[in-house]
């Protein structure tokens, strides 16, 4: 079952988990107009923001985000390949990697989490579980883990194919990760 | 293919079948000419990430133990598991195709593709791809095949195998790449950093995954229960490669297959850190296929529905599940451990160290098990240092399964009357009489050491004739490069005969039974005696034994039979010891690991069972137990360092085996605790390994490996001299080639403390 209060220890080793892993991490209230400005903070001066709408989080959590101009939660193709920044809820953080669970059969949550440079994951804090093998177990979050098609993402994608180590190959070059308390 | 003068020039896929000896040895000279820094740096990387990933893992040998038990009840149960997974596939909503050999796994893909009138295909790393030759097939269908791994990709463009099954491409340099890409495309970009370099290839990949008309991927693991895959990757290709294109294809082998998706909890753990040593890569994809979201729709185009293929590959698997040796390779979950913490496959990668497909010390099983037998060959460059096992994921004893394939190669040999009177004149077993006269030459050791040592003035005056050596490398391939240790005029055990003196016997002690091993023996008796003097220092009641051999040098070449005829009566010589509760001493960590590891495969079950409830341990090792009994000896008042004549400062180098075994820590301990200030090696092997470095085929390699070490002691010796120490005596020789001093066993160093 989860717990309705998140372990203080379990955001800390996220935090930092996620942190060596080369995410940027904030952690904030649970609340529209909380949520609306950490995630235009991220975003910056982008000039569009795909938005695939939550599964499991309130809808009107994101409302007041949805409401700015250059948010698209129904984009065209067009728009699909060419945005600055993707905004998606995660059903589940990783604390011992810092990863975040990401649906991938739920409308476009899949691309939209893929296709921009800049990854945004909005996760609740009761949702992290200790490691990777907890998403496999039934009695860990509703044994969501075991149900769904999901992406454990751990920071940006990255090769080393090229010599050095590269962040930012095929999928988002920055992942940012906003914690709700 | 003929000799080719300058190994440059040699392309990695004219050497890639290695059933050509002559390839073979052509790839070890291109990639020590060509590859061997990238290879080395991206290797060394991944092992010293991975030691330091795993050591986080409180649970780490708990959860390797459950994963070889996860793989092996799922291909005792693959017959049920495969039937079980087709009803979960097809209850999805996703085809299920199981192809027996390569070419109908090919056929099945170019239809799939055909109907769908697909022009254009992204790919997602597939080493089992490679394997069945798809690129080709589907080229000879008229589709465009798009790898979009950007080691693939790189491979793609210079038309190479893969070198590495987790990296393909990493015995590319950064240089060489932007060399290639400037070479194969017009572009006006610099190219000259790793960020330019990939800029260039997404972009030319990017709009090919936009426009593709299917997409295939490879899966980690597959399970049965749900139809669910494991896809792990960083790059983000392999997500694009399943979520954009309305066709999936996911192809595997069959030994994929594990029978639940609660399974993946085990191996999320394990394969990531085991492979790159990171605790998850960018991007791990848990799906049971086809997706509910849609696919993308290019624009312009209609949107489809999506379509998802498992196609499953037995290609020769069925047959290596019904074969006791190479079973176990079946377990393997492709993480690249073994590549990466093998001393040879550091130096000269996949390209020398592989095959058309698979490499490293798990993939002669595999060439074997997907092609023919003489494909191996490579795996000759398994030397048995067997610092793979510990960090095998799922247990495997790689060595094993390539001393069990150079047995079968050795049986493909013609028999000769030479090689039989020759196995009969130096004990080989009769079955082992068709290996070729070098193996049996160096399987026998002890016997040719034996008679060298009873005429040592004769023996090191011939062995120092060139003409003798000449003789020598061109009749069993023993380089005349390597300088040959002189043999001693009394042996180990003669030495011991005649200096008795047992010192202060304590009685709270276990009684030592001290092995006599032939290589210590026949070869370096001072140490042996060192060995035997600091035991009896401590107050150890030593006995030395006949000096029987173990069947080290035997296994090394494949000659199994003639290792159990060595093996069985050493066992029975220990046993009343064993028997009476004595502890047995092995100086020669080689044999120390016959011991604690091969026996089982040479003993029948009864006698493995009885010998492996005794105790073997390396000499240091006794003298660090006394550290934790009731009365503590003061080692640095026992062996004081400032006495020794060798001065303080040592460089200490343990032997490959004597760490699988667990038993160098305690040596460093004990030199420490004794007042000297030990610089320690971090190589994994020092490429000598028993005969591997006399080997002429094989002496270039050697050295290479070992100038790791060199550069190391080197490097250890920047603020003054070093006197050099080993526990192995391979070691003793390689560093002895290399450094041209003569170097201690831990034990000489310690007794040249005393007064």
């Amino acid at each position: 079952m989860q717990p309705a209060i998140a372990q203080p220890s379990l955001i800390e080793d996220f935090t930092s988990a996620a942190v060596q892993a080369v995410a940027t991490v904030q952690l904030i209230d649970r609340s529209p107009a909380a949520l609306r400005d950490a995630i235009l903070q991220a975003v910056g001066d982008a000039p569009r923001i795909l938005f695939a709408p939550p599964q499991e989080l309130s809808a009107s959590l994101f409302a007041e985000f949805a409401r700015d101009p250059r948010v698209r939660a129904d984009p065209t193709p067009e728009e699909m390949v060419a945005s600055a920044a993707g905004v998606t809820e995660a059903f589940a953080g990783v604390a011992s990697t810092g990863s975040v669970c990401i649906d991938i059969s739920f409308e476009r949550t899949g691309m939209v989490s893929l296709l921009a440079p800049l990854q945004i994951a909005v996760v609740a804090a009761e949702t992290i579980v200790p490691q990777p093998r907890d998403l496999f177990r039934e009695d860990v979050l509703g044994g969501r883990g075991l149900q769904r098609d999901f992406v454990f993402v751990t920071g940006p994608s990255a090769t080393a194919d090229m010599g050095p180590l590269v962040r930012g190959v095929h999928g988002p070059h920055k992942l940012h990760i906003i914690v709700l308390r | 293919m003929a000799s080719v003068a300058n190994p440059a020039d040699i392309n990695p896929r004219q050497v890639a079948n290695k059933s050509d000896k002559r390839a073979f040895l052509d790839a070890i000279r291109m990639t020590l000419a060509v590859q061997s820094p990238a290879v080395r740096h991206n290797t060394q990387t991944f092992n010293r990430n991975r030691y330091a990933a795993t050591a986080r893992l409180a649970d780490y040998d708990a959860l390797k133990d459950r994963a070889r038990e996860i793989k092996q009840n799922a291909i005792a149960n693959l017959p049920e598991l495969l039937r079980q997974l087709e009803a979960s596939v097809r209850a999805n909503g996703g085809h299920f195709y199981l192809a027996k050999t390569a070419a109908d796994a090919d056929r099945y893909i170019s239809e799939v593709l055909t109907r769908h009138e697909a022009k254009l295909v992204v790919k997602g790393k597939s080493i089992t791809s490679e394997e069945i030759k798809l690129n080709h097939a589907l080229e000879a269908a008229g589709i465009t095949v798009a790898e979009t791994d950007l080691a693939e990709f790189i491979l793609q463009v210079a038309d190479e195998q893969p070198s590495h099954i987790v990296a393909p491409a990493l015995h590319y340099s950064r240089e060489r790449i932007t060399a290639l890409f400037k070479r194969k495309f017009t572009t006006d970009l610099p190219l000259d950093t790793g960020e330019e370099l990939t800029v260039f290839a997404r972009e030319k990949l990017r709009q090919k995954f936009i426009a593709a008309d299917a997409g295939i991927s490879g899966a980690n693991l597959i399970a049965a229960d749900s139809g669910s895959l494991m896809l792990v990757e960083s790059e983000g290709n392999i997500r694009m490669t399943m979520i954009l294109p309305p066709v999936h294809i996911a192809i595997a082998g069959i030994e994929k297959v594990v029978p639940s998706r609660t399974d993946f909890g085990t191996f999320i753990e394990l394969l990531p850190r085991s492979g790159t040593g990171q605790p998850l890569t960018s991007y791990v994809s848990i799906l049971h296929p086809p997706l509910k979201a849609p696919p993308f729709a290019a624009p312009g185009k209609q949107p489809k529905t999506r379509e998802f293929h498992l196609v499953l590959i037995d290609n020769g698997r069925s047959r290596m599940r019904e074969d006791p040796v190479l079973q176990e390779a079946l377990r393997c979950i492709r993480c690249s451990a073994c590549l990466n913490s093998c001393a040879n496959f550091e130096t000269v990668g996949g390209h020398a160290f592989g095959g058309e497909t698979y490499s490293g010390g798990i993939g002669g099983s595999w060439e074997a098990g997907t092609g023919k037998l003489l494909n191996a060959r490579f795996s000759e460059l398994c030397t048995g240092c067997s610092r793979c096992v510990n960090n095998c994921p799922v247990r495997i004893d790689i060595p094993w399964l390539n001393e069990a394939l150079r047995q079968r190669m050795n049986f493909e040999q013609p028999a000769s009357a030479a090689k039989s009177g020759f196995g009969a004149m130096t004990g080989s077993a009769a079955e082992d009489r068709v290996a070729p006269l070098q193996k049996q030459f160096f399987a026998n050791y002890h016997v040719m050491a034996k008679g060298a040592t009873r005429f040592a003035s004769v023996s090191n005056a011939l062995t120092s004739m060139p003409f003798v050596r000449g003789v020598m490398e061109s009749v069993v391939g023993l380089d005349r490069r390597r300088k040959l240790p002189p043999f001693p005029k009394k042996t180990w055990e003669e030495l011991y005969r005649t200096q008795q003196g047992r010192g202060t016997v304590r009685t709270d002690l276990p009684k030592v039974l001290m092995l006599a091993d032939v290589f210590t023996n026949y070869g370096s008796p001072e140490r042996g005696m060192a060995a035997v003097r600091v035991l009896r220092e401590v107050g150890f009641d030593v006995e030395l034994s006949a000096p029987l051999p173990d069947g080290r040098a035997a296994i090394s070449q494949g000659m199994i039979a003639t290792a159990r005829e060595q093996a069985v009566p050493l066992a029975a010589m220990l046993m009343p010891h064993i028997d009476n509760g004595e502890t047995v001493c092995v100086l020669e960590p080689s044999v120390l690991a016959m011991l604690r590891f091969d026996y089982a495969h040479l003993l029948d079950a009864a006698t493995w069972s009885r010998l492996s409830k005794g105790k073997f341990v390396e000499p240091l090792q006794l003298v660090w137990s006394l550290t934790e009994g009731a009365s503590l000896p003061d080692l640095s008042k026992a062996f004081p360092a400032g006495r020794s004549p060798h001065g303080k400062h040592v460089f200490y180098h343990s032997h490959c085996q004597q760490r699988t075994c667990n038993a160098a820590t305690e040596t460093i301990e004990v030199l420490r605790a004794c007042g000297f200030d030990v610089v320690t090696s971090s190589v994994e092997c020092c490429g000598m390994a028993g005969s591997f470095g006399y080997k002429r085929d094989y002496y270039e390699l050697s050295m290479a490996v070992g100038e790791d070490l060199f550069a190391q002691v080197r490097a250890a010796e920047q603020d003054g001299p070093r006197t050099l120490v080993a526990s192995g005596t391979s070691c003793h020789e390689q560093l002895w080639a290399g450094m041209g001093r003569k170097v201690l066993h831990p034990a000489e160093l310690l007794v040249s403390t005393l007064a």
